[in-house]
């Protein structure tokens, strides 16, 4: 029973729902405030993202002619509880992660899918052909940034196992305690490329500003989302802000763990969390904040090809260079 | 073991070749006769694999059995046998469901066609030659089975002959189909010159003596390629995509589900128990890159097809490519993680295919380009189509991202372990092929199912539910398959694993304790126990998906009552067509102009992948030209390269 009501509270409060949705809306709240300001903007208040969504729950749902129901409502939905359900594998700092033995960095790749995979749907049951549109673009940038993600959780994954028994692991929890006996991952030297690559794929990923092709307001009036209205809009934003959260939580597990006080206890904890938060909020302005401000839209094909080259080519110099032993 | 269980495997073939002999002796006479004997012949086929589950997968045994009681004198086998090993059951097993699912199918599916009775007997002939090849205890008649099952499939793939290409796609198969053949039949030539005897186990046994001379791995290589003509590997992709375009939906399921399966299973044969050199570094090399070779250059195939079943065909080879890569790579792991994925692509492309046969059957279309927006016309079909596009692309908790999952670890560990970067290589492919496979899927989503209805269709009818039971006994099994990993694990895979590795045990229960050791074949392969790179608890996770969708769906709509009484969009705009003709100027403020259809072509999807690869696009286009010539040079230089790599490297 205390097992239940610990799980329930992880579940719906930290690092689950409640702590997602505080934390993600702040993100995107800092973000749109300081790329006002570096374009000499006074931007909205911090809270906005969060009024707007509270702002389309109240607003009523229209569903198109050609939407089937049920899958048009529960998309949105399903995405959501994909990314929270990452947020649960995550381990933050010196708290771990809710459900270790739940999932490992391949789960965690194919969990963002579902979350791709419910905005694509969605988008495909509206039947409009803006949202058509836009679905193909999401797919495509999927498609570039996934091998350059690839291959840095797979540098990452052969440097973290070097202990284990065969040399290579995919779990975050060995990930994290290696980093906890060896010091961050970023200072070993072969995996700065791997760590900047990630910090590019970060901002496709989520799909903030030079590489939202698929939302392109100014092109294919926000592509996927054309048709969507009220809650389920509501929802996939929050998604959209939960996911800011989640690739920064994902980068700094991945490459800033081990940065701790080192106290003990529940004051430890909470110091050590805090700083995690903080890292996060780092990464998320040098991936995400940066670019938008000073970068116009990319193309399709822009994308695909800087992703697939450079990108991708900096992940894989990381990769060779940890498979020959530097 | 009791003597009837002995009988049970001859039985099984011969209710199914009884059953072809039946069929076409009275079923001309009435349809259900017809269909009550097919039906009886393809169940009775499976309870009897299924009765053999307790015996050989779980208690371990292999049970032989020699026809007309001709077993081998003074260590040397002449007659006939069967030798079901849990490798061998388990192929039985997928054959024999997925055997049921297409005959059921079949009854409603075919129902307009004429000459019924011609299908039902080639079908059932099909079915037993499948069946007895994978139980089949010496080479010669696996040999004899490939023969049948070509023959019956081509004749089967023609079945509807006034299709376009229906003939061409057919002779193409049978054209550079009979080069695997040929290529098998040399290959037990060479080795029955050398070995005198054709009996699996016996070769097995004597194999190792010979396994430097240069005529073994000419065999070795001829019969690689053979068995992987049957499975389609490039480059003989071609060969499948234009049959199954034209094949009837019940026989592109017996062909990509269950005619494939035999070549991974000749495959499997091959290098662990026959040849047993799957850790000779150069077969693994040979079979791990024909495999991602075919798993890539399939999957981007897929990317450019306008025909529903054409794209379909060569996902089936990109996931065969999945399979044969993850078998060659040696380990324990490796092997149940093809086998796991084996079955896997046996439900979710048969289930795939069927789909597309129901959206054949109602609308009388494949093109991607035409059809659109029958989501609404046929929703039941719509969900068992997105079951098995979620499993095919790997998405969690679907069976396909459990054995891809298995993939990813078996090829990593792998790398690490051998520290060889050419597998860490195949796992990028691999994560970068399944990604492909979902965005392939999403544009068949969008043009087939979602997207806007083409005026042309507007009058479609959702398919009988006779067509849709079969449909959803695939389906239940890939939930049920992608959310049990451990037990299918712990009462299909390990055994059958655990056999494969196995050679001298298969050779004992056949030629008599101890001869295996007599003759040098040197224990067991490897050690079979399983090491994780990474963790993943199916239920743990789905658990969580669930309590999180409630949580976020009451929080949602909790919300959002307590600030508007209903959400719920006025009737007329939910249904617009009721609208009167004065509002609708008004329509297109709602949701899009009604005047203009402008559904986004499958083709034109992904524009921005298809630009910046042009050029390998564009040679792709030309290299598969169609021409039957061609592709027969195609494998006569596969072939070739084979024998070379074989002789050069082995």
């Amino acid at each position: 029973m205390t097992t239940f009501l610990i799980n329930l509270v992880q579940l719906l409060i930290f690092p689950g729902l409640l702590f997602c949705v505080v934390f993600g809306v702040l993100l995107a709240g800092i973000d749109r405030k300081l790329v006002a300001r570096m374009q000499r903007r006074v931007g909205p208040p911090i809270l906005q993202p969060w009024y707007d969504f509270v702002k389309c729950c109240g607003k009523e749902t229209i569903i198109p002619r050609y939407a089937k129901r049920a899958i048009f409502i529960g998309a949105p939905y399903v995405g959501l509880a994909g990314l929270i359900v990452i947020a649960l594998f995550i381990p933050v700092s010196t708290y771990g992660s809710a459900f270790s033995a739940g999932a490992d960095l391949v789960v965690i790749l194919y969990l963002l899918t579902v979350a791709g995979v419910a905005l694509i749907v969605g988008a495909a049951t509206s039947g409009s052909p803006f949202a058509g549109v836009g679905l193909s673009r999401e797919m495509v940038a999927m498609i570039s940034y996934e091998l350059p993600f690839v291959l840095v959780l797979l540098a990452v994954g052969r440097v973290a196992g070097t202990g284990t028994a065969i040399g290579c692991t995919f779990s975050l929890g060995t990930i994290a305690a290696f980093q906890a006996a060896n010091g961050p991952l970023i200072a070993h030297w072969s995996l700065i490329p791997a760590a900047i690559a990630m910090l590019l794929v970060i901002p496709c990923e989520v799909g903030s500003h030079p590489f939202d092709i698929a939302e392109a307001e100014t092109e294919i009036c926000e592509g996927a989302l054309t048709e969507y209205s009220g809650s389920p809009l509501g929802v996939f934003r929050l998604s959209h802000y939960i996911k800011m959260y989640i690739m920064t939580a994902l980068f700094c597990a991945m490459f800033l763990g081990g940065i701790t006080t080192g106290i003990a206890g529940v004051v430890g904890i909470v110091v050590d969390v805090i700083i995690f938060l903080v890292l996060c909020g780092v990464v998320s302005f040098l991936c995400m904040t940066i670019p938008h401000a000073i970068c116009a839209r990319l193309r399709v094909e822009q994308i695909f090809k800087f992703y697939w080259t450079i990108v991708a080519g900096l992940a894989a110099v990381s990769l060779i260079m940890v498979w020959v032993g530097l | 073991m009791t003597i009837s269980m002995a009988h049970f495997p001859i039985l099984a073939i011969m209710v199914l070749f009884l059953g072809a002999f039946l069929v076409a002796l009275f079923g001309r006479k009435s349809e259900v006769l017809r269909n009550g004997i097919s039906f009886l012949a393809t169940g009775g086929a499976m309870a009897f694999m299924l009765a053999l589950i307790k015996p050989v997968m779980i208690d371990g045994e292999v049970i032989t059995y020699w026809l007309g009681n001709w077993a081998p004198v003074s260590g040397w086998a002449i007659g006939i046998s069967i030798e079901v090993d849990a490798l061998s059951l388990f192929f039985g097993l997928v054959i024999t469901v997925a055997v049921f699912v297409s005959c059921i199918y079949a009854f409603t599916y075919m129902k307009e066609d004429d000459s019924l009775a011609n299908y039902f007997t080639l079908f059932l002939m099909l079915s037993g030659s499948v069946l007895g090849l994978v139980l089949s205890g010496d080479l010669f008649n696996m040999f004899v089975m490939i023969e049948i099952m070509t023959f019956t499939a081509v004749a089967l793939t023609a079945f509807r002959n006034n299709y376009e290409g229906a003939i061409e796609g057919a002779f193409k198969y049978l054209a550079v189909g009979a080069l695997g053949s040929t290529a098998v039949l040399t290959g037990i030539a060479i080795l029955y010159c050398q070995l005198h005897t054709l009996n699996l186990a016996q070769i097995a046994a004597t194999l190792p003596q010979y396994a430097d001379s240069p005529l073994t791995i000419m065999a070795f290589g001829l019969l690689f390629i053979g068995f992987g003509t049957k499975a389609f590997i490039f480059p003989f992709h071609p060969l499948a995509a234009d049959a199954h375009a034209v094949a009837p939906a019940s026989i592109s399921l017996m062909i990509s589900g269950v005619l494939t399966k035999c070549g991974v299973y000749g495959i499997i044969r091959l290098v662990y128990v026959l040849f047993q050199n799957v850790e000779v570094p150069a077969v693994q090399y040979l079979v791990v890159g024909f495999g991602t070779v075919s798993m890539f250059i399939c999957v981007t195939m897929a990317f450019n097809q306008h025909n529903f079943k054409r794209l379909l065909a060569f996902h089936s080879i990109s996931q065969v490519g999945y399979v044969i890569a993850a078998i060659g790579l040696g380990t324990a792991l490796g092997l149940s993680s093809g086998l796991y994925h084996a079955m896997n692509h046996t439900l979710f492309k048969g289930l795939l295919f069927l789909t597309a046969g129901a959206v054949q059957h109602a609308t009388g279309s494949l093109d991607l380009d035409r059809l659109g927006g029958l989501a609404k016309k046929m929703p039941k079909t719509c969900i068992l189509f997105l079951i098995g596009a979620a499993s095919i692309s790997g998405l969690p908790p679907f069976n396909g991202f459990a054995s891809k999952w298995y993939i990813y670890q078996a090829a990593f560990e792998k790398g690490s372990t051998s520290g060889n970067f050419f597998f860490i290589f195949v796992c990028v492919v691999a994560l970068i092929t399944s990604v492909l496979t979902l965005a392939s899927f999403i544009k068949v989503a969008q043009s087939v199912f979602f997207g806007q209805l083409s005026p042309e269709f507007k009058d479609t009818k959702e398919v009988s539910l006779a067509m849709r039971i079969p449909m959803w006994i695939l389906a239940v099994l890939c939930i049920f398959t992608g959310l049990l990993p451990g037990k299918v694990s712990e009462y299909l895979l390990t055994p059958a694993t655990n056999a494969a590795m196995n050679a001298v045990n298969y050779i004992d229960q056949m030629m008599g304790q101890g001869y295996a050791v007599s003759h040098g074949v040197a224990g067991s392969l490897g050690d079979t126990a399983v090491t994780f790179a990474g963790v993943w608890d199916p239920v743990i996770w789905l658990l969580l998906l669930f309590c999180v969708t409630c949580a976020v769906a009451i929080v949602a709509i909790l919300g959002s009552n307590r600030k508007l009484g209903t959400r719920e969009a006025p009737a007329a705009l939910q249904e617009p067509e009721k609208v009167a003709p004065a509002e609708a100027k008004y329509e297109p403020f709602f949701s899009g102009e009604e005047s203009v259809y402008s559904q986004v072509g499958g083709s034109d999807l992904f524009w921005g992948f298809k630009h910046n690869l042009k050029k390998y696009f564009s040679f792709m286009h030309d290299w598969h030209s169609g021409i039957v010539n061609d592709y027969a040079l195609y494998g006569v230089v596969a072939i070739a390269f084979v024998l070379v790599f074989c002789i050069a490297f082995v």
